[in-house]
């Protein structure tokens, strides 16, 4: 019967259509995205700006609890960063050894000692992360240095062999 | 009185307490349902009086509005339309009738348990899912308990061939107890995980108030529109192509185009919806066939004119939801008022009249009493279709201008949700039609419910006053 | 059909395939999901959320908050931006090879884009499919500049700023009670926490709607509020209502425990980060 026959002329086109638009059951296959390989040809390649938002992120996730959202530091919790010579210095070894190793005893930032330790809040993250938040500290808030790359990290770390906070006498004696 | 009529009358009979309980507390929760559906629409109207008290907010308001209509109407009316024309159409009396009214009461009693959960705070946070567990679970096992009996009365039938409405019908008492466990075990019970709770109780509502009210309604229509015509359903064919079609299509939809589920759902779900075209334009070439050019009953405004209007309205209804699920429409429509006027024409405009058609026909039947006020049928008729017509009508349309205006990202949100005052208002309106004609449908039922427990009374007090006969007294 | 059992297996049967296809698919894909990483980092996704934010969950469910928002962002679809990030050397060669990309192979420009290569990090072409932007990608390299591709989701919620990429099951892993919505009679909020993060605008807006949002059609929510008598000195919690809002002299408006739970969920809501079934490229605001 002609009702048959549309039922069946429906049904295929019904399936041409959860052809192109399915995904074919895949999880990870969302509406906009027509099929995997649509999918896989638009995953972002981290450049530049990919790591200042992850940099961002991440700041604003450990660091800024204390040096605060806007790098403006809080007093009795920790110094600022807007303007710091340790994190606009043209080298970043000495700022690069901060986060990995932690401080211990006072140190000067902007004419002010600070004697408040620092633990190796960047010990447990990732090089490419570290490289992240600190070339994100290095360019936002008016400081304009240069970039730190996930390598840079790696040689800082393999160069440090039993990290314990550093005092201010150390982290001088290290090369810029 | 011939003796196939006395069959009938005691059939009828039969049925007679189920009846009027699940009626009369379907009555009583459509006039409930109606008075906080016009509540929730006045929060539009004047925000500002409303925010001193939890109750008298929308999100409180809207949610009991919709479950009153759908729990406390929709399945016990079309439970017991269920179980009269299993009687009737198998011609073997309901037995036992105790367990139905029991079971009715407690199915009444889970209503208002879940609506004041609602009202408590107890809400579950989905859509027709609201019920607490208190709730839920009065409501499943009073409808095992009456589904059970419309099945045994089913299955003792002397007349062995099977009518549509019975495939119809019998479908739908399935359905439910597996939807509704389903969906209270996976999302209030245990809950799964994450976004498999959205898509769970989107299976549900689909399942329950397009699938479900879609099968009971069409069900009874099937039952009434060739006895009031005068000829048999036209034709058997369609009408099990239209059933098999509406049953497998319908039950694989509900997932809403670009909701947060991997893309296979919603295509599969789109599909589905558009295959829907099929079962429709059976139903409707049955509806055709079957009423026009019939030499039956006139239309006075009585059960044949709102069982075709309710036919009617569900065709329309079908149409508008595979209406939303086109790829473009559908994107227009999503998260408007579209919806709710799709919805609501399913419920009231299709199911809720159906079942007045029906009521209206069955009730005097299985009581003996004629309707009090038989002229405000036709008004309630009447009322109830310019009402759905004003409410849905606005709405539809405010939908699609609210749609467009929020998939243009010029215009500001705030300008969307005041282009659809003026189309909230005239809703409004038609809430207040359809609130009348609910007052006068539940006016005629609660007269006829007090005639019958009068007429107890009386038979009471007559067995009580008269004469003893002469044997009986000791000498 | 003429038996009863014969309708029983054939419905049965139908419903069986309901069921797997909406119940048991989606449970076995979705049902065990764990934490995704984020794009390009070692990030995973999500955080579960702190617990005053999780009753404030149930506090979003029991008002039936989600009748009037929603909380899922959709993407119509993916585009792509290229961006400058240096000219390089030979300035001039990058600035003709654009003006030639624009000329000969059509590369469209937003209308307000002149064809001036004005200085890196520069938009060079907008909203554009992914062939133009390989295309322009490699023309502009070989002319020395340094360009990157963005990917940017399209959409009118994207474009109102609803949030940065459309939602996914990713982001209600943790959500016990999963508040998706279906009417949008209020904004969405899939991303409120990043787009309105001023726990004090919540405050207001839930207590008077129409005191931050002009002609809101929100009901005021004033029994999350206590209007108290100012005791010896006024509550740090008290709101700061606008005039016309104001409690009577003398009183003062003080959030109750479950509002500020609500606030609390309100500001968890995050939808931007990147994740694999969600690409986009993250871009910083230049801080000033």
């Amino acid at each position: 019967m002609w009702i048959l026959v549309l039922t069946l002329t429906l049904l295929f086109l019904g399936a041409v259509y959860f052809d192109r638009h399915s995904g074919w059951f895949d999880k990870q296959v969302y509406s906009p995205y027509a099929n995997a390989v649509m999918l896989d040809s638009y995953q972002p390649k981290s450049g530049a700006s990919a790591a200042a938002a992850q940099g961002k992120r991440v700041y604003e996730q450990i660091c800024g609890v204390c040096h605060g959202v806007d790098g403006l530091g809080k007093p009795g919790q920790a110094p600022p960063l807007a303007g710091s010579d340790w994190v606009i210095a043209k080298g970043h070894n000495r700022l690069a050894h901060i986060p990995l190793a932690g401080i211990n005893g006072p140190i000067t930032v902007g004419g002010k000692s600070w004697n408040l330790g620092m633990a190796a809040m960047g010990a447990a993250l990732s090089d490419a992360d570290l490289a992240a938040v600190l070339t994100y500290i290095r360019s936002s808030w008016g400081n304009k240095a240069g970039e730190v790359t996930a390598d840079d990290i790696k040689a800082v770390r393999a160069s440090m062999s039993r990290p314990q906070p550093m005092s201010l006498d150390q982290l001088m004696a290290l090369p810029e | 009185m011939t003796v196939n009529e006395t069959q009938t009358d005691k059939i009828d009979a039969s049925c007679r307490v189920p009846l009027l309980v699940l009626f009369g507390g379907a009555a009583l929760w459509l006039v409930v349902g109606s008075l906080l559906a016009l509540a929730a629409s006045l929060t539009f109207h004047m925000p500002d009086k409303f925010g001193d008290c939890p109750w008298g907010t929308y999100g409180h308001l809207q949610p009991a509005a919709d479950d009153a209509l759908l729990y406390g109407f929709c399945i016990p009316a079309g439970l017991g339309v269920a179980l009269w024309i299993f009687a009737r159409l198998g011609q073997v009396p309901l037995r036992g009738a105790l367990v139905p009214v029991i079971a009715a009461h407690l199915w009444h009693v889970g209503v208002l348990v879940g609506l004041v959960g609602i009202f408590v705070g107890d809400s579950t946070g989905f859509q027709w899912l609201e019920f607490p567990r208190g709730g839920s679970a009065l409501l499943f096992f009073a409808y095992l308990l009456i589904g059970l009996w419309a099945l045994m009365n089913f299955s003792g039938r002397r007349e062995v061939g099977m009518f549509p409405s019975h495939w119809f019908l019998v479908a739908a008492l399935f359905l439910f107890p597996w939807i509704y466990s389903t969906a209270n075990i996976l999302i209030v019970g245990w809950p799964v995980r994450g976004v498999v709770q959205a898509v769970i109780a989107w299976w549900f509502g689909n399942n329950l108030v397009f699938v479900w009210t879609s099968l009971v309604g069409l069900g009874t229509a099937f039952y009434f529109l060739p006895k009031f015509s005068g000829r048999p359903l036209q034709t058997y064919f369609y009408a099990l192509f239209a059933f098999w079609t509406l049953l497998f299509f319908g039950s694989m939809r509900g997932v809403p185009a670009g909701a947060p589920v991997p893309a296979w759902l919603p295509t599969l779900s789109s599909l589905n919806s558009l295959m829907l075209v099929v079962p429709v334009i059976a139903i409707a070439i049955i509806g055709w066939k079957t009423v026009v050019g019939a030499a039956g009953q006139e239309c006075k405004g009585g059960s044949f004119c709102m069982v075709k209007f309710g036919y009617v309205a569900f065709i329309l209804s079908a149409l508008l939801l595979i209406a939303q699920s086109c790829p473009v429409i559908g994107r227009l429509t999503q998260f408007t008022w579209f919806g709710t006027a799709q919805t609501q024409l399913q419920l009231y405009g299709f199911f809720a009249i159906t079942m007045f058609g029906a009521i209206y026909h069955i009730l005097p039947r299985a009581v003996g009493i004629e309707f009090a006020f038989p002229k405000l049928i036709r008004v309630q008729h009447w009322l109830a279709m310019l009402g759905v017509f004003i409410l849905v009508a606005s709405l539809a349309v405010g939908g699609v201008e609210q749609g467009m205006k929020l998939n243009n990202p010029a215009v500001a949100f705030a300008d969307s949700t005041k282009a659809m005052l003026m189309f909230l208002r005239v809703s409004t309106t038609g809430l207040l039609f359809i609130l009348l004609a609910n007052l006068l449908f539940a006016l005629n039922i609660f007269v006829m419910i007090l005639a019958w427990k009068w007429s107890l009374v009386k038979s009471v007090f007559a067995f009580v006053i008269s004469p003893l006969n002469k044997t009986e007294v000791k000498a | 059909m003429k038996n009863g059992f014969v309708i029983f297996l054939a419905a049965f049967a139908m419903m069986f395939t309901s069921w797997s296809a909406f119940v048991l698919g989606p449970q076995l894909q979705l049902g065990r999901e764990k934490q995704v990483p984020v794009l390009n980092s070692t990030e995973v996704y999500p955080r579960s959320r702190p617990g005053e934010a999780n009753q404030g969950l149930q506090i979003y469910r029991v008002n039936g908050c989600a009748a009037c928002h929603t909380e899922q962002v959709q993407q119509d679809g993916v585009a792509c931006d290229l961006v400058l990030t240096s000219v390089g050397k030979n300035e001039a060669a990058v600035r003709n090879a654009f003006e030639d990309g624009v000329k000969q192979n059509n590369w469209p420009l937003t209308p307000s884009q002149d064809l001036q290569v004005k200085g890196s990090p520069e938009i060079l072409l907008h909203n554009v499919s992914k062939e133009i932007a390989e295309a322009a990608s490699d023309k502009i390299t070989a002319a020395g500049g340094k360009v990157e591709i963005h990917i940017v989701a399209v959409g009118p919620d994207i474009a109102r700023g609803w949030g940065l990429r459309h939602s996914v099951a990713e982001d209600f892993l943790y959500d016990n009670v999963v508040q998706l919505g279906s009417l949008r009679i209020g904004p969405d909020l899939a991303d409120v926490g990043a787009r309105l993060a001023d726990a004090n605008w919540q405050l207001l807006h839930l207590y008077a709607p129409k005191s931050v949002v002009k002609d809101s059609l929100m009901p005021p929510f004033r029994y999350l509020f206590e209007t108290r008598k100012i005791g010896d000195a006024p509550s740090p919690d008290a709101l700061n209502l606008p005039s016309g809002f104001t409690p009577p002299a003398g009183c003062e408006v003080v959030p109750t425990p479950e509002a500020k739970k609500l606030v609390a969920y309100l500001l968890s809501l995050h939808a931007d980060v990147p994740l694999y079934d969600a690409p986009f490229t993250p871009v910083v605001v230049a801080k000033p």
